[in-house]
């Protein structure tokens, strides 16, 4: 947990304050994203955490490893940031030492014995999904990507409860941060830290947080709430226009594929015949279908004009398949994908390729049509 | 492409592409003609090119100075077509050397591509060569015309000078890009060669015993070292620069890092300062006759034995003890010495990075003081000797050592700073484990600035009674005796290149392996 108690600061010189009076929670386990125009105070805020900028008045509490809740000002900021995690936008991996000594970084300040330092490093590398031989390698012989892997396992490296992130991807071009995101995503699944998270992208905002937390000019607090909710109910003007026209469209970032799709798709296997296929489309007035094989995985589709007045199996007319999409999408990423293509639907499989669903333009529609927004953006 | 041309069509086109080539190279000297020139190449139009180059000089030779073709006597065609050869085999035997050297350099091009681009800078440079060349030499070019650059072989000169110049950067040029090799590889390429054919040059001078300049001054160099002369004055110049360098890097790289921190506040740690600043102070007080002449006269006799004590032998060490010895026979000037950089230090910390801009022009200045004038100043303080001289080259020495610590440590990217500090480094972690590594490589070129520097004033320390290699320079103007001058200076120059390179190898060992270069 973190907790802001009326947080201010005002920097020596200047006579209005960088962040005022800020409150708010973030539970434990929960990302929170701080999000706003420059001079919002968003870094300042994150920074006043792990006291690297001393607040002005007011409080920050976080939950310590012993799950005590302890005002960060009480602590000696040396041993604070030992037992916080920061990663950075430029990430700052120490050129001069190997992968290894990077991750050790804390450990070694911590006085970590050098079996435990090795062992967890592995283990950290195994969780960001990266070679074990990388740990011998320098930063320069790494890929931006990759280097960013490594500044986030060097801030879990003593496992601390709380992590503060500034703009961790921004520097990283846009298919790659989509994939970081993703994979970052996955992580906290499993390790359920209590994240701060500052980002200038609302759109990452939505896609990270369980939380956000908006910022005005003057570090003023706009509105706390999760991602439907500030999409849904912008609590004013400013918020409003933060989040963009948009929103409904944004919304779609916050559904995956598989609460929309068909679940029971009308599919061919190999072994049907084509004359079976005609039938099947001509009863359900189908264009064309998916075929699967035994294990339900996705060979390719057929069509009906393909079929007609043929005969034999249908294993020897099918078309390779041009785009899937997999279960844990969100929407909006999909639809993007189908508009790019033009196809009015989709097959959604798991990571086995297996055909799980059937997703159309028709479902997305509706989508947006119940969701309460359209009819505001409407009105 | 045309799919058919005429065998003369063809020819034609060759030598347009090669007379383009030829004044591209002469008309835009820039490694993009270079690059450009790359897709051109080919064996028979170095060939002819060079060719061609063949029969321009021996035309010239024999319209300007027909005597210099010789074997062939009285058979023109014989002659041209010898100096043909000698061009062509000189050339070819010139490119497989430096292909030689180049691919041990790691150099990637072809054969033909460093054969083709060099012969693109050969030819036409070659063309003006020899005409300036036979043309000064029927105008009675001689050595000693340098002098006289208003004359007109004196303007020869200088032209020769200049396209020389211009050469060796094209013939640069063209090996960097035939090789795609970073400048100072293709540098040390042509650098080798140069070398091998000057040390060629005097051994063979040497062996066969020729009466010139330099064989005297090899005859004078041998003279002296068999008699032990030369390798005394070069261990006192060693010495002397070692250890005057090695006080100034303690001294400047702590002054570097103090003006990079911020500005601190006096407390009670700072006490500690006041260890040295009493011993000093006692130091000073005591040889000075302020507690008695006994005192004084005590720590006199005592220094003056230890003086003693070091003078005998050392071999190999002596001339360190010797400079040892002499700063130690001086404990008031110690004293007062060692009072003043406890105070400059102690002032720095106090002021950081607020001091910066009026430490590095102070350094500056000092570097503007001719070593001469510093040497005589210091002579009513310290003497003359080896306390004079250390104390004068250590000030030298501080501008490069402070101000590359200085840089060294301000560039260190922010980034990398912030993400030390927000993982919860003290302010001397991040110091000693990020910031100072970082800061190796641009300390260590410092480091060699002023050690080279140091190398060349080291020798005017003679002027004030230091067995350096100034001597052969001074006693050389004294007796105008040019070989001794120039012998002394050889050696200077020789002792700055090796100290230099083995500095080089030393810093490459310093630099952190994850910022060498591959």
């Amino acid at each position: 947990m973190i907790k802001f108690e009326n947080v201010s600061k005002v920097y020596s010189g200047s006579s209005s304050p960088a962040v005022n009076s800020l409150s708010f929670t973030v539970p434990t386990g929960d990302i929170c994203t701080l999000v706003g125009p420059s001079g919002c105070g968003k870094t300042t805020s994150l920074k006043m955490v792990n006291r690297l900028i001393e607040p002005s008045s007011g409080a920050i509490f976080v939950l310590d490893e012993r799950k005590e809740l302890v005002n960060v000002l009480d602590v000696n900021p040396i041993q604070l940031r030992r037992k916080i995690g920061y990663v950075i936008q430029q990430i700052g991996l120490f050129p001069h030492r190997t992968i290894y000594e990077n991750i050790a970084t804390v450990p070694k300040l911590l006085k970590w014995e050098d079996k435990r330092t090795r062992k967890r490093a592995e283990e950290l590398l195994e969780m960001t999904s990266m070679p074990l031989e990388f740990l011998d390698r320098y930063p320069h012989e790494l890929s931006g990507g990759q280097r960013q892997r490594i500044g986030v396992a060097r801030a879990m490296a003593v496992d601390p409860p709380v992590m503060l992130m500034d703009e961790p991807f921004g520097a990283i071009d846009p298919i790659n941060r989509n994939l970081l995101q993703n994979e970052f995503l996955r992580l906290q699944q499993e390790i359920k830290k209590t994240i701060l998270f500052v980002t200038h992208d609302i759109d990452e905002a939505i896609k990270m947080s369980d939380k956000i937390c908006i910022l005005n000019v003057g570090g003023i607090l706009e509105q706390f709430d999760n991602p439907a909710n500030i999409l849904a109910h912008p609590k004013n003007e400013f918020v409003e226009n933060f989040v963009g026209a948009d929103r409904a469209l944004k919304q779609l970032n916050l559904v995956r594929v598989e609460e929309v799709m068909d679940p029971d798709p009308p599919l061919l296997t190999t072994k049907q015949s084509a004359e079976e296929a005609l039938e099947i489309m001509r009863k359900q007035d189908l264009r064309s279908i998916y075929v699967v094989d035994e294990e339900r995985k996705l060979r390719g589709y057929v069509t009906r004009r393909l079929l007609s007045d043929k005969s034999g199996l249908v294993d020897e007319f099918i078309q390779p398949y041009q785009i899937v999409i997999q279960l844990s999408t969100t929407l909006r990423d999909a639809f993007s994908e189908m508009l790019v293509l033009d196809y009015s639907h989709v097959c959604v499989v798991d990571s086995q390729l297996r055909v799980c669903g059937l997703l159309t333009t028709e479902m997305i529609q509706k989508t947006i049509s119940d969701s309460k927004i359209s009819g505001d953006e409407e009105g | 492409m045309q799919v058919e041309s005429t065998p003369t069509q063809a020819n034609r086109g060759l030598w347009r592409e090669m007379v383009s080539g030829w004044l591209s190279v002469l008309t835009r000297p820039n490694q993009e003609t270079f690059y450009n020139q790359k897709r051109n190449v080919g064996y028979l139009k170095t060939i002819l090119g060079l060719g061609f180059l063949g029969l321009v000089v021996g035309l010239v030779a024999l319209i300007i100075k027909p005597s210099i073709l010789t074997i062939g006597k009285r058979n023109i065609f014989l002659d041209l077509a010898l100096v043909i050869l000698y061009v062509e085999a000189g050339f070819l035997i010139i490119n497989l050397l430096i292909f030689l050297i180049a691919k041990a350099f790691r150099g990637e091009g072809k054969f033909i591509e460093q054969y083709y681009l060099l012969s693109l800078v050969s030819v036409p440079l070659g063309i003006i060569f020899s005409v300036l060349i036979f043309g000064g030499d029927k105008l009675g070019l001689t050595f000693s015309a340098i002098l006289n650059p208003l004359s007109l072989i004196g303007v020869i000169i200088i032209l020769v000078i200049i396209s020389a110049l211009y050469g060796f950067l094209m013939v640069l040029f063209a090996v960097q890009t035939s090789h795609n090799m970073k400048a100072n590889k293709a540098l040390s390429t042509l650098g080798l060669i140069l070398a091998g054919w000057g040390v060629y040059a005097v051994v063979s001078m040497i062996v066969a015993q020729e009466d010139n300049s330099i064989t005297e001054l090899w005859d004078f160099i041998a003279r002296q070292w068999a008699r032990g002369f030369l390798q005394h004055d070069l261990l006192g110049h060693f010495w002397l620069v070692f250890f005057s360098v090695a006080v100034a890097v303690l001294i400047g790289v702590v002054i570097g890092i103090l003006i990079t921190l911020p500005p601190t506040r006096p407390s009670t740690t700072h006490l500690f300062f006041f260890i040295p600043l009493a011993i000093f102070s006692f130091l000073w007080a005591a040889s000075s006759g302020i507690f008695g002449e006994a005192t004084a006269a005590g720590i006199d006799s005592t220094v003056r034995s230890w003086d003693v004590a070091l003078r005998g032998g050392g071999g190999f060490f002596e001339s360190l003890l010797i400079i040892i010895g002499a700063i130690l026979r001086k404990p008031a000037a110690i004293g007062m010495i060692g009072i003043g950089v406890t105070l400059i230090l102690y002032l720095l910390l106090l002021a950081g990075e607020r001091a910066s801009d009026l430490t590095l022009y102070i350094a500056g200045i000092i570097l503007t003081i001719p070593s001469i004038a510093l040497f005589g100043v210091l002579i009513k303080p310290l003497g003359i000797g080896a306390f004079n001289a250390a104390f004068a080259l250590i000030l030298y020495a501080q501008l490069p050592i402070l101000r590359n610590t200085y840089i060294g440590i301000r560039e260190v990217q922010p980034e990398i700073v912030e993400a030390g500090r927000g993982m919860g480094m003290t302010d001397l972690q991040l110091l000693l484990q990020v910031k100072l590594p970082l800061a190796v490589p641009v300390i260590m070129t410092g480091v060699r600035v002023s050690i080279v520097m140091l190398v060349g004033i080291a020798a005017i320390a003679a002027y004030i009674g230091n067995d350096t290699l100034g001597e052969y320079i001074f006693s050389g103007i004294q007796r105008a005796q040019d070989v001794r001058s120039i012998a002394g200076a050889v050696v200077v120059a020789i002792l700055a290149l090796l100290v230099d390179f083995l500095l080089g190898w030393i810093q490459n060992r310093l630099t952190p392996v994850g910022l060498r270069e591959g």
